[in-house]
């Protein structure tokens, strides 16, 4: 009893129990109503659609603690399928085309950290801008008309599996993820960006090159998206204008709902892959429980206002108790 | 002498524990310019808030008495309509609004149909600015382009609206320049001879001297004493502000071996606040190995502009920097803690701790670098570290992993003072090391910087409190003016020594 106690103290002090506990609790709801949710398709489906959001999450994640913001992820996906597939269509080599595709996302990156850091403008309207400017190179690019035929070995990139039947873009994702978990648990730079989000006044004092610190997180999130384009042009086996509209919101919400905090300084990875997670089955529950893609928009959007509250009055009441204990 | 405008009787105020004002009396007459002068926690603020209705009637004893009929104030609001005007001490006006719509904040005038009568509106501006001696002025144009001076007669221009009969200024001039303060000042003398008094707080006495008719010294919430204009006398004041119990610290004089470890040479800063100007002009002093240097200045004399740019966190316009005899170069934070310069800044909650991360985490932030092990940070070497520096310093926290924000000032002021330490530096700045720390951990603080400067640690330190300095410091510079006056020796100094060259007297 006693052990059962304390493990539950524990797990509600995780800063991720809230999302592990609402997925677990649509989880349960939605086997129950509808038995399709459990089987190997649907699930592979989630899973494939939570790597597609947990890639660019975690860009965004590290952003968010850093005390920044980017909305330019969801054009720097289109721009790096299509960078990678006019490449391929122009005949240049597989993966000289993929590093295109990548290399566009890390110049977005490091121009969006230049002047957020040098020029010293905020994040949001940095960001805002060029999410309109890569939207608008894509159009140009294109001219709106989708970029194909592709090579099938381009397509095999994610419609093949290296392990088993899980989809490639799974396992990316979550070796990426285990990556940027260890740098930010374990590394310095991981220590930089939850000071530079947490003080930027206090961590420069204290010697930390904050700029730098920024830079990084926008050019790893400029990649990040670049690359989540690139293997969805594989997929879909075609560049496409439109690709990625919206999707900036998604990652943004997953992450939030996973935890981070919206002032800074806090988050987890671990917490942006539940609640990329909990996105995909949020969505995927909706639809099988045939509720319609108008109506999904309204939950998504209540559950993340409601993550939040959540979430912040759980801060209010930890901090009041850590006061008590120093007492 | 003139018919009294106001009588304060036997204001006390207590505070929980403590005593902020104890049987205050005096009077203020029609056309008087009074100043009040003390210690910082003298009480004069206390009083100037009980005065403004900042705290309501019935929250502190004593009776205002005002135009011969005894006030209550339960809200700032009553006191300006019987005829009080606060002037705060920062000048608080909205930058990018008109001088019109500033002067006129929360009071436009409206038409009839509900929309405001600008025409009107411009033209009592131009009326309170004119009262002020200001006549050539757009009163259109925004607060932005004005200079200090100006924007702090706007200020008081807008307490002018409600014709107030007595108007209180708190430091109206630490952000000014000498010539700026003249404007003001003439402006002040105008008011009085329109019938206006004034209540005139400053640390300046020089200034006091020049503009007040009388002066009250409060000490430790109580009156000492006051001077009419015909007595000044810069000791006798500078006495009874300081007054004689203070002289009993126990100083620690030591013999310091006069081996320079630092040297400012001709450092010049920009002012915060007024663009173009500059707060340090030209500033030299040196600074021995193993001792405690003190930094004495008055409220706006850009003793922390100085440390600031020192350490690289404040841009400097000129000057050279010398370490062990070495010319080194330092533009940010960074430079500076990696030539072995630390420093711990006045305000911990804006640029000292890190809040939502952990006592560890606060503590290693300056060493990170030395803790990598291979890519990754050696996290026994960093608990072990910080665990060390938890119990020399005794810091009270519950671990670790306690978050900083929730422990108490003295011990983050601790942390902060650790996390420096950790880095092996050679000279340690201290910007007001005991803002907001209770007397018991002051005490440990004095301890723990005496310990530090008797194993070799060369330190600077700057604070508005003398009796602080005189505790801690073995020699004193004195920033006045833009320069360093004058350095005094631990033995020589005194209170009212320093308190008279930092006022320029």
């Amino acid at each position: 009893m006693q052990t059962c106690k304390t493990l539950w103290k524990r797990f509600w002090n995780m800063q991720e129990s809230g999302v592990i506990l609402a997925t677990m609790i649509f989880i349960l709801i939605i086997t129950c109503v509808n038995s399709v949710f459990l089987t190997p398709d649907n699930l592979s489906n989630v899973l494939r659609s939570t790597g597609f959001t947990l890639l660019t999450t975690l860009g965004i994640t590290l952003v968010l603690i850093s005390g920044g913001l980017d909305l330019s992820v969801g054009s720097v996906y289109a721009l790096g399928g299509t960078v990678c597939a006019k490449c391929l269509v122009a005949g240049v080599p597989l993966w000289i085309s993929v590093l295109c595709g990548l290399l566009s996302g890390i110049v977005v990156g490091i121009v969006n950290g230049f002047i957020i850091v040098k020029l010293n403008i905020p994040p949001l309207i940095v960001t805002l801008g060029m999410m309109y400017i890569a939207r608008g190179v894509v159009y140009v690019m294109t001219q709106g008309v989708p970029v194909y035929p592709l090579p099938d070995e381009f397509k095999a990139l994610e419609q093949s599996s290296v392990i088993g039947s899980i989809p490639n873009v799974v396992v990316l994702s979550l070796v990426l993820a285990v990556l940027t978990n260890i740098l930010m648990k374990r590394t310095a730079l991981g220590r930089q960006i939850y000071a530079v989000g947490g003080n930027a006044d206090a961590a420069r004092i204290s010697g930390i090159n904050v700029g730098r610190t920024k830079m990084f997180v926008y050019i790893l999130t400029g990649v990040l998206a670049a690359l989540t384009g690139i293997l969805m042009t594989s997929r879909l086996g075609s560049a496409q204008a439109l690709a990625g509209q919206g999707y900036e919101m998604t990652v943004i919400a997953a992450a939030i709902i996973g935890g981070t905090s919206t002032y800074a300084g806090v988050g987890t990875v671990l917490g942006s892959v539940l609640g990329a997670l909990f996105m995909e089955v949020l969505s995927n529950s909706l639809t099988l429980l045939r509720i319609s893609v108008y109506w999904q928009n309204i939950v998504i959007g209540v559950v993340l206002i409601v993550a939040v509250i959540i979430d912040t009055y759980r801060r209010v009441l930890m901090s009041k108790r850590e006061i008590n204990e120093l007492k | 002498m003139q018919e009294p405008v106001l009588q304060l009787r036997d204001i006390c105020k207590k505070f929980v524990g403590v005593i902020a004002l104890d049987h205050v009396s005096f009077t203020l007459s029609k056309g008087e310019i009074l100043a009040l002068l003390g210690e910082n926690g003298a009480g004069k603020s206390t009083l100037m808030k009980i005065l403004s209705g900042l705290y309501p009637y019935g929250s502190f004893e004593g009776d205002i008495i005002l135009n011969g009929k005894k006030q209550r104030f339960h809200s700032p609001r009553e006191a300006e309509k019987a005829g009080i005007a606060m002037i705060p001490q920062e000048i608080s006006l909205e930058l990018d609004l008109s001088i019109t719509e500033n002067i006129m904040l929360g009071k436009r005038p409206q038409k009839r149909t509900g929309f405001i009568d600008w025409k009107k509106a411009h033209e009592t501006a131009k009326a309170l600015l004119n009262e002020l001696g200001i006549s050539s002025i757009d009163v259109k144009m925004p607060a932005r382009s004005l200079n200090s001076s100006m924007q702090q007669l706007v200020s008081i221009a807008r307490a002018l609206y409600c014709k107030p009969h007595i108007l209180i200024l708190d430091e109206p001039t630490s952000c000014l320049t000498q010539s700026e303060t003249e404007v003001v000042f003439s402006a002040i003398r105008k008011l009085k001879k329109n019938g206006v008094s004034c209540l005139y707080i400053s640390h300046k006495l020089n200034e006091v001297f020049t503009l007040c008719d009388r002066v009250v010294v409060l000490r430790d919430g109580q009156y000492v004493s006051e001077y009419a204009q015909d007595m000044f006398e810069g000791d006798a004041i500078i006495h009874d502000i300081v007054g004689k119990a203070l002289d009993t610290y126990e100083k620690h004089i030591r013999a310091i071996q006069p081996k320079e470890i630092l040297r400012v040479d001709h450092f010049a800063v920009a002012h915060p606040y007024s663009y173009g100007k500059m707060i340090v002009e030209d500033a030299s002093f040196s600074l021995y190995e193993g001792e405690i240097l003190g930094l004495c200045g008055l409220v706006g004399s850009g003793r922390s502009e100085l440390l600031g740019s020192i350490f690289g966190a404040v841009p400097k316009l000129r000057g050279t920097l010398t370490l062990e005899g070495k010319r080194v170069k330092v533009r940010q934070p960074a430079d500076a803690k990696k030539i072995g310069i630390g420093m711990l800044t006045e305000d911990r909650k804006k640029d000292g701790i890190v809040a939502c991360l952990s006592v560890r985490e606060n503590v290693s932030l300056t060493i990170l670098k030395a803790l990598k092990k291979g890519v990754f940070l050696n996290k026994e070497k960093e608990r072990g570290l910080v665990n060390e520096y938890i119990q020399r310093l005794r810091i009270k926290t519950t671990g670790t992993e306690t978050r900083i924000g929730t422990l108490s000032g003295g011990n983050q002021q601790k942390a902060i003072v650790a996390k420096w330490l950790a880095t092996e530096m050679k000279v340690l700045i201290l910007d007001e090391p005991t803002r907001g720390i209770d007397v018991g951990t002051k005490r440990e603080m004095y301890q723990l910087i005496r310990t530090l400067a008797q194993n070799g640690l060369s330190i600077i330190v700057a604070s508005s409190e003398m009796s602080e300095l005189l505790q801690l410091c073995d020699r004193f510079a004195i920033l006045a003016g833009g320069r360093i006056k004058t350095i005094i020796s631990g033995k020589q100094a005194t209170e009212e020594l320093l308190l008279k060259e930092c006022s320029q007297l």
